[in-house]
């Protein structure tokens, strides 16, 4: 089946199993290794990507499921200014060690920032909710993302 | 050779499903799961898909008159989105997984997963929300409770599909939701519970409990609760006890690798007599 | 230049908050081939396997495929590389089967017969494969003069490392004769010399790449040499490059966890005080002893954590049952055994109706006092003021006043602890012989080769620092790519808190060498080896001596509140206070900190894997809780300088001192918020409800 979509601001039309994980598309049709499978059921969102904006666990989505819809990996994302903002927050606070869950972090970030540009702690603590970090205690990635917030005025 | 189908309208997927041989594919969150295969293989489905997550046709939230309906391919993050979804409604959905599985999570979803640990269901339950599913010629709308019969199984035909569901406005002067789980975020309820209370000049007019986790469906015992109706708040310490003792016999978790039934009653029967407590303390 | 603390950009920021870092399941290979591994569904069986017939480009290999002897090279030599008569755990590797097609794959492994003769597994302590002993001063005597003698027993459960990077391999034939690996690995020697062995090649010809490494924490420590030599035998038969990266559920059923501990201390008190202490360990080795028996010793070292207790006797087993085997966790035995120490410590205080603070501060170790083994505490300690520091920056005593009575359902809990840095004892001059190379070229760009991996712990960036400082130029390029074991010596395995110490001493040395007798545009090679410290007399056989060079210490404080509802724990706030010497980079020492005390504090409240009947119960991120942001609280860490003369720029170990106290302290706290006891770990609310409801 073709399916129809936005794949990092490019027009895609893949013919594929729809019902294959989009993960695996992503790896492997698209040669796009930034997203990365950690559990394979949604629970380390080391494979989070953003769809229509919005963070999204790859490895629970069928490839028929983002038809007409856009999709934004770290490869992307890492092109625009609001990821050279949190990249700068990220490195002055330290919220990468082992770096198999920044991406997915980053994108967690973006997907709060766009809807919320001024989040608290609780907000940003509920937004990663869904990214998994075994290195970091996570309390240096939620700094980076308030650092990222201010720094950031307009540009979300 | 399973066959994929993607119907742009709710006719075209009705029609689709008609012969019986398609599995509904919503949000994918729990079948993507439950039917999962390793890696770079794709899940393994027995049976045709047809694909309904993006159906627009089921995709609102309205208000009418005295009830709010939901489109069946709402996602839970749209209901967070949304002024008319009742607050306690969204403080269940708050605590159900995370943003990314929130996102493509639906409630028709949800309620034809049929957990018995299911937040939202618990929610549905206490509000007494009603479920409308359709096939290609009919039309039916039952309470929740009747359309889901035990753990994963709802009384669905393979040629019907949930289309909408609906919740009656409440006005409770009492609220509760607790959700017990291992952690705050991503976690499969151990027990939760979902308590309203609705009271006039100090008589409680309504009172309604519902459990997730602690039996083969959502338990709400209205039989039960109506031992409360017409009780002054005042009074309502005294009736504990018995509440506790009338709960007792229908509140059965088991012990899995989540927690144990020893916890998860005593839980529970904490939980319903903070309550009532709380509703006599004011 | 800067004081070397001042934190400088981590290195490797830009690859992987980008996603370009390769892992090892990132690398596109031409003509790959996939393997994956049919295990055994028994906890002990004799078997033989009935081979289908095996579609075209489908290939099995087993045992009757090795060139060499069956055995995984590590610290025991009791793993194999292929099950070949009996199975001694559920999940134990029988055979690969490999090819290009994953699903083809897939319907081989459901349709190969295994057919088992079950024999009775061990579940419980009778296994006892390894004991221990050693003494100090005079036990007997002290426990025949004490006042009173208290005793009490501990337990505490498996802890599984939770990588997000799922463990995983790749090699290949890199020419007719040489194979090279490329692995998710903390030990490229490790994997080396396994492999070399297993197939009997000489050790030009084989090659170990690390790639970047999504987590260890000691999971990928000895493993991944397992999965090496099965991949290895594989590309030496098939001559094709193969691939296997583990499911989750495969890794968390079959790969190494934290051996769960049964510890029974008994302490003879006179004058208020502790004389002695007769402390028994025991660990689950899981079906095979691997690296248990150093685990084993590092958890009886510990014996005393902090603290000064002139007579010991001391005495540990390793017992194996039918279950996944033990190893490397982060911490390696010390955190069962300071989990043990901490309660103790408090218990007896509350026995004795003694002030708590005052009684642990009485017992604390000083300079000059004899170590657990009879070795020295030959470096200052300033555990004194890391104490106040800790009271202060936590209001310890007030909370402490507030919450310590029924019904707060409040609790705020002290550990203070220590963690020897580096091998235990004579480890590496006798086993290691770490090397480290400094390369000058003709553009006077210097190369660092060392063996050690980065993981996460910032290592791309805390030893190329030393090596800048030290050389302490402006105009020259320190270039340090991740270890490939054609060019790099063997500078020993990423474990112990080993690395800025053991290797970032050997490069500060080397370093030296390089800027002393500098020669520009000239080529310059350096090579420097581990000399151990005089001072180090080590028995290994008594376990008496100098077990570690060089302790660091740490105070961690954990501040709780339990629902009497739910009796769920909520973490309100973390403190911690630590001395690792001088500080290489002040964020990424912080980073280590947090990410160990979330592992500590999770492994005494959060994390729970069950095994029954040598059956994993909790075998995916769905029923194996660890913490999500919603769960962890703000932190705060200090770091108080105490430079040790021979760590690089007074450098010790972190890397697993933030571990290890987290448990006792959260269990501590608890204990405050339910005024309850608590022996065993992690304390879960279904514990909770136990000891609150019954009272025990």
């Amino acid at each position: 089946m073709k399916i129809k979509f936005t794949l990092n601001q490019k027009s895609i039309e893949h013919e594929a199993n729809p019902s294959s994980r989009l993960l695996d598309v992503l790896r492997d049709e698209f040669h796009l290794k930034g997203t990365k499978e950690g559990c394979g059921e949604g629970e380390c969102g080391a494979c989070a990507i953003l769809v229509d904006g919005h963070i999204t666990h790859s490895c629970l989505v069928p490839l028929a499921n983002v038809n007409n819809r856009s999709v934004t990996t770290i490869e992307g994302f890492r092109e625009t200014s609001q990821y050279r903002i949190l990249e700068e927050a990220m490195v002055e606070e330290g919220g990468s060690q082992c770096g198999i869950c920044s991406p997915g972090m980053m994108l967690a970030a973006q997907s709060l920032l766009t809807k919320n540009s001024h989040p608290t702690e609780e907000d940003i603590r509920d937004a990663l909710s869904g990214n998994l970090c075994r290195c970091t205690g996570y309390n240096m990635i939620i700094k980076a993302i308030i650092r990222a917030s201010k720094r950031g005025e307009g540009l979300w | 050779m399973v066959n994929h189908v993607m119907p742009s309208s709710l006719k075209e997927a009705l029609s689709c499903i008609q012969d019986g041989t398609y599995t509904l594919f919503a949000g994918g969150s729990d079948l993507m799961v439950q039917h999962r295969s390793p890696a770079q293989i794709p899940p393994y489905f027995d049976k045709n898909i047809c694909y309904i997550a993006q159906l627009s046709e089921l995709k609102y939230i309205k208000r009418d008159d005295d009830q709010i309906r939901i489109g069946a391919m709402t996602t839970l993050e749209e209901m967070l989105d949304s002024p008319l979804v009742p607050k306690l409604f969204k403080d269940v959905i708050k605590d159900i997984a995370s943003p990314g599985i929130r996102y493509v999570a639906t409630l028709g979803g949800n309620i034809c997963n049929a957990s018995p640990a299911g937040d939202t269901l618990v929610y549905l339950y206490a509000v007494d929300a009603k479920v409308c599913f359709e096939s290609l010629n009919e039309k039916k709308i039952l309470p929740i409770q009747d359309v889901i019969i035990g753990p994963r199984h709802t009384i669905l035909k393979q040629s019907e599909m949930v289309t909408e569901i609906i919740i009656p406005q409440r006005h409770d002067q009492y609220q509760t939701w607790m959700k017990v789980g291992p952690r705050k975020a991503d976690a499969i309820s151990k027990v939760s519970c979902v308590g309203l209370a609705e009271i006039k000049d100090d008589i409680i007019v309504d009172f309604r409990i519902a459990w997730g986790a602690v039996y083969k469906t959502v338990l709400r015992k209205p039989e039960i609760e109506a031992h409360l109706i017409g009780i002054n708040i005042k009074d309502i310490g005294m009736h504990i006890d018995d509440m506790l003792n009338r709960y007792d016999p229908w509140i059965q978790p088991i012990d899995d690798q989540r927690s144990t039934k020893i916890y998860r009653k005593k839980v529970a029967m904490n939980i319903l007599q903070e309550f009532i407590e709380t509703i006599g303390r004011r | 230049m800067k004081d070397i603390s001042t934190s400088i950009p981590k290195v490797d920021n830009p690859e992987k908050l980008s996603g370009r870092a390769l892992y090892v399941s990132d690398y596109e290979i031409p003509n790959l081939y996939y393997a994956k591994t049919l295990r055994s569904t028994q906890a002990k069986a004799f078997f033989h396997v009935i081979k289908p017939q095996l579609p075209q480009g489908i290939f099995i290999i087993d045992a009757s495929h090795l060139p060499q002897k069956n055995v995984v090279k590590m610290i025991a030599d009791d793993w194999k590389i292929f099950a070949d008569v009996e199975v001694n755990y559920i999940g134990e590797p029988i055979l690969l089967v490999i090819g290009q097609d994953k699903q083809k794959i897939e319907d081989v492994i459901h349709n190969i017969h295994v057919k088992y003769e079950p024999q009775t597994p061990i579940f419980d302590q009778s296994n006892i494969k390894t004991h221990k002993t050693f003494q100090k001063g005079n036990p007997q005597q002290a426990f025949q003069e004490a006042d009173l003698m208290i005793e009490e027993t501990f337990e505490t459960g498996y802890q599984e490392q939770a990588y997000i990077e799922p463990q995983g391999m790749i090699a290949y034939p890199e020419t007719a004769d040489k194979i090279t690996l490329i692995g998710s690995i903390q030990c490229p020697y490790y994997v080396k010399n396994a492999v070399v062995e297993a197939l009997g090649y000489d050790e030009k010809n084989i090659r170990v790449i690390q790639p970047a490494v999504g987590g260890a924490f000691g999971g990928k420590e000895e493993f991944p040499s397992m999965m090496a030599c099965q991949l290895a035998v594989a590309v030496h038969h098939l001559h094709v490059p193969i691939k296997m990266i583990y499911e989750r559920e495969e890794d968390m059923i079959s790969t190494t966890k934290r051996h769960p501990s049964h510890v029974t201390i008994q302490a003879a008190i006179k004058n208020k005080k502790i004389t002695a202490l007769k402390t028994h360990v025991a660990i689950n080795g899981g079906a095979y002893l691997g690296l248990s028996n150093v685990v084993l010793s590092r958890a009886m070292l510990a014996a005393t954590s902090a603290y000064t207790i002139e007579n010991l006797d001391v005495t540990g087993d390793v017992y194996l049952t039918n279950s996944v085997p033990t190893g490397a966790f982060r911490g390696f035995g010390a955190p069962q055994m300071i989990f043990a120490v901490d309660m103790m410590m408090a218990h007896i205080a509350k026995k004795l109706k003694v002030n708590s603070l005052s009684f642990h501060r009485a017992h604390l170790a000083k300079q000059h006092d004899l170590t657990s083994t009879g070795g020295i505490f030959r470096d200052p300690i300033i555990m004194p003021e890391m104490i106040e520091k800790a009271l202060e920056i936590s209001d310890y005593i007030n909370k402490r006043k507030i919450y310590d009575q029924p019904t707060s359902y409040k609790g705020i809990g002290m550990s203070l602890f220590l963690h020897g840095c580096g091998f235990t004892g004579s480890g590496e001059a006798e086993h290691i012989h770490a090397k480290v190379k400094l390369v000058k070229d003709e553009h006077d760009d210097v190369y660092i080769y060392v063996a050690t991996v980065d993981m996460g712990q910032g290592q791309l960036t805390t030893l190329k620092k030393i090596v800048e400082h030290v050389i302490d130029r402006e105009d020259i390029r320190i270039i340090y790519l991740p270890a490939d074991t054609d060019d790099v010596p063997d500078s020993g395995p990423t474990v112990a808190s080993r690395t800025t110490m053991i290797v970032g001493g050997l490069l500060a040395r080397a370093a030296l060498k390089l800027k002393e007798t500098w020669k520009t545009h000239e080529r310059m090679e350096i090579m420097e080896s581990y000399v151990q410290p005089e001072y180090i007399r080590w028995n290994e056989e008594k376990l008496q001596g100098d077990a570690y060079p060089a302790y660091s210490w740490g105070v961690n404080v954990v501040e709780v509140e339990v629902n009497p509802i739910t009796y769920q724990v909520d973490l309100k706030q973390l403190w911690s206070v630590y001395d690792i010497g001088h500080v290489i980079d002040e964020r990424l020492a912080r980073g280590q900190a947090d990410g160990g005390l979330t592992q500590g504090v999770a492994f005494g409240y959060l994390e729970k894997m069950e095994i029954d009947q040598g059956r994993v119960i909790h075998k995916n991120f769905t029923d194996y809780i660890i913490p999500t942001a919603k769960d962890m609280a703000k932190t705060q860490t200090f770091f108080i300088d105490n430079p040790y003369a021979f760590g690089p720029y007074g450098a010790k170990g972190l890397g697993e001192l933030s571990l290890v106290g987290g448990a006792p302290a959260v269990a501590l706290a608890i204990e405050m918020a339910i005024q309850k006891s608590i022996h065993r770990i992690p304390v879960t609310p279904e514990m909770i409800m136990e000891l609150i409801e019954h009272e025990d």
